[in-house]
């Protein structure tokens, strides 16, 4: 089994190739010092499993996930101690393995995910659902998405939410409208809508979900429905329901 | 004990209020009854201070009849009696007062003056030791509800202390579970550096504990603990974490509450370094301004990066100790501009205390 270890700390590093090393059928393919790094060689190396270290700066190890996508090969987290995780992963019967690895329970795991790798199955933790909820449960209680990520070819770009204009949806895809540019990322409009600040974005029209920030003036367009223009001068239709809410957020 | 009795400012009150009655009723008599001024004060002010002095001892039937616990009739038929009491007592002597002042009065009209301001005499009295007796009863409920206030802001207090304890005892999982996967991993690869990070962890954990269970310790303690704490993290960060100190020689000998560097650093590490692809410098300062000991704690930061469970968490900690400890004579400010997280602690320079007790026998 072709193996990727993602881990910020050498040592963390260190511990699991000498781990791995008394394991048979095991070839470490690579290793990554953070997430960035990790969503590269996924891509240059296509390994079948990662073992994926949680809290890394720029990107979290559910981040790294999110933006592996459909790409995503199996999975084991490994954390040291994340309280919050941990139910998420039995909540979703995601692998995760606790620092200091025990050998056994790592055996163990690597077993699970080659069986699921021979039998065809994907792994829980690379459905994106599970990933959006994994995510969540990253969060701390209540609080809402901050950035968004997008892969563009190999960049992995970073977008605080503050930064977005409005996002439009169109077949699979959102496009997220920051700074005069569009980004596409695979992801539905409710999934996303559920996740950010409902104070701060409204969804105006079905395929339309605005920064209220933006919002510069409302122009009556037909009966029953609106434009929005926005501060940068775009306009973007609004809905009956749309307009319902617009008022409701700014009253 | 009684409330008047025992607060002589209030007692002095009680009496001069006594006073001011007196006078006025001298005021009465000298309008009503044509009595000389000067007569009418001598008459009345010993006796209404005199009636201010019967009037102490309804505190203990005030003691003994609670306002609202004791049935109206009984509280009614209770007082009536003892005011039938003191006013039949008040008014003898008020008589015999007025009489023998009368005996020595140059005025013959005087003479039979004192019985006739008897029935005035009553009705004042009763109005006086009626006011007295609601007056007691005020005392009593200000002083019940006072006592009730104190012992609630004891019992804050305790609970506050209590808090304080768990806080400051508290090991962070994440620290001790990362420190033994360093322990795991260094064993394979260099025994003696594994060994080197038990016996930091040892020292660390020990530090804690005892540091913890005082109230104040010196501050070069603090200082050790701390550094021990960035040992053992500069294990797991290598390159990543790079300290540096700038104490102030005075600051060592200062007394401080235990774990109140540590927490901040502690804090710069896992929710500024940890998030640096490269890492960086932990600043760490400590200087004596004027009566002020100034701890700063400085480190870069990821502004970009989410926002981590339990951020501030520590920060807050050390916040509520010096709260409850020095209240607004010490500040904890945070900034977090241009990259750049910064905490600036100030608290009351207080030299730690020389060791009392026995001096050591040879």
């Amino acid at each position: 089994m072709r193996i990727l270890i993602v881990d910020d700390e050498t040592l963390a590093r260190a511990y699991l190739v000498e781990q791995l090393a008394t394991v048979a059928g095991v070839e470490i393919v690579g290793q990554a010092a953070n997430g960035f790094e990790a969503v590269k060689l996924v891509d240059e190396l296509s390994p079948e499993l990662v073992l994926l270290d949680i809290q890394m700066p720029k990107l979290s190890g559910f981040e790294v996930l999110e933006l592996l996508g459909e790409r995503a090969p199996a999975v084991i987290f490994v954390t040291a101690y994340d309280e919050f995780a941990l139910r998420a992963f039995e909540v979703h019967a995601v692998d995760y393995l606790l620092k200091p690895v025990e050998p056994p329970r790592l055996k163990a795991a690597l077993e699970r995910a080659e069986a699921r790798l021979r039998n065809n199955v994907a792994s829980p933790a690379a459905t994106l659902q599970t990933t959006q909820a994994l995510l969540a449960a990253a969060r701390p209680q209540g609080a809402k998405l901050d950035r968004i990520l997008i892969r563009e070819e190999s960049k992995v770009l970073v977008l605080p939410v503050e930064r977005l204009d409005y996002i439009e949806a169109q077949d699979d895809y959102l496009w997220f409208n920051a700074d005069g540019k569009r980004h596409r990322k695979q992801q539905t409009m409710s999934d996303l809508e559920a996740q950010l600040d409902p104070a701060r974005f409204v969804r105006i029209h079905r395929s339309y979900l605005l920064n209220i920030d933006r919002l510069s003036r409302l122009e009556l367009y037909s009966k029953d429905s609106w434009l929005a223009i926005l501060t940068s001068g775009a306009h973007l239709p609004v809905s009956r329901a749309g307009h319902a809410r617009l008022k409701e957020l700014i009253s | 004990m009684h409330p008047l009795l025992s607060q002589p400012t209030r007692l002095a009150l009680y009496f001069g209020v006594w006073l001011l009655f007196g006078t006025l009723l001298a005021g009465v008599l000298a309008i009503s009854h044509q009595t000389p001024i000067a007569w009418a004060l001598e008459f009345a002010v010993p006796q209404t201070v005199l009636l201010g002095v019967l009037s102490l001892s309804t505190w203990y039937l005030v003691r003994a009849l609670p306002a609202s616990e004791t049935p109206m009739s009984r509280l009614l038929g209770t007082w009536f009696g003892a005011a039938v009491v003191l006013l039949a007592i008040w008014l003898s002597i008020a008589l015999l007062w007025g009489r023998w002042l009368a005996q020595g009065s140059a005025l013959p009209a005087l003479q039979d003056t004192p019985q006739r301001l008897a029935p005035l005499l009553v009705f004042v009295g009763a109005i006086g030791l009626l006011l007295a007796v609601l007056g007691h009863y005020m005392l009593a409920a200000f002083d019940r509800s006072r006592r009730a206030e104190t012992r609630s802001l004891e019992l804050q207090v305790h609970a506050r202390e209590a808090e304080l304890k768990s806080l400051r005892s508290q090991l962070d999982p994440h620290f001790l579970f990362n420190s033994l996967n360093s322990v795991a991993a260094l064993i394979g690869s260099d025994a003696s550096a594994a060994r080197r990070m038990c016996l930091l962890l040892a020292a660390f954990c020990r530090k804690s504990i005892s540091l913890g269970r005082e109230t104040s310790i010196r501050f070069s303690q603090e200082l050790e603990l701390t550094e021990t704490f960035l040992a053992i993290e500069a294990v797991r960060f290598g390159e990543r974490l790079n300290p540096r100190f700038d104490i102030a020689e005075e600051t060592r000998n200062l007394s401080v509450p235990p774990l109140v560097l540590q927490p901040l650093v502690e804090n710069a590490i896992h929710h500024g370094i940890a998030h640096l692809l490269s890492g960086g410098e932990v600043f760490i300062g400590a200087r004596q301004r004027e009566h002020l000991l100034e701890l700063i704690v400085e480190n870069p930061f990821d502004p970009e990066a989410p926002k981590s469970r339990g951020a501030g968490v520590g920060i807050n900690n050390v916040r509520a100790r010096i709260d409850t400890l020095y209240g607004h004579r010490a500040s904890i400010e945070v900034d977090g501009r241009n990259e750049r997280f910064r905490v600036t602690l100030l608290m009351p320079a207080t030299p730690m205390p020389t060791a009392a007790g026995p001096a050591p026998t040879p």
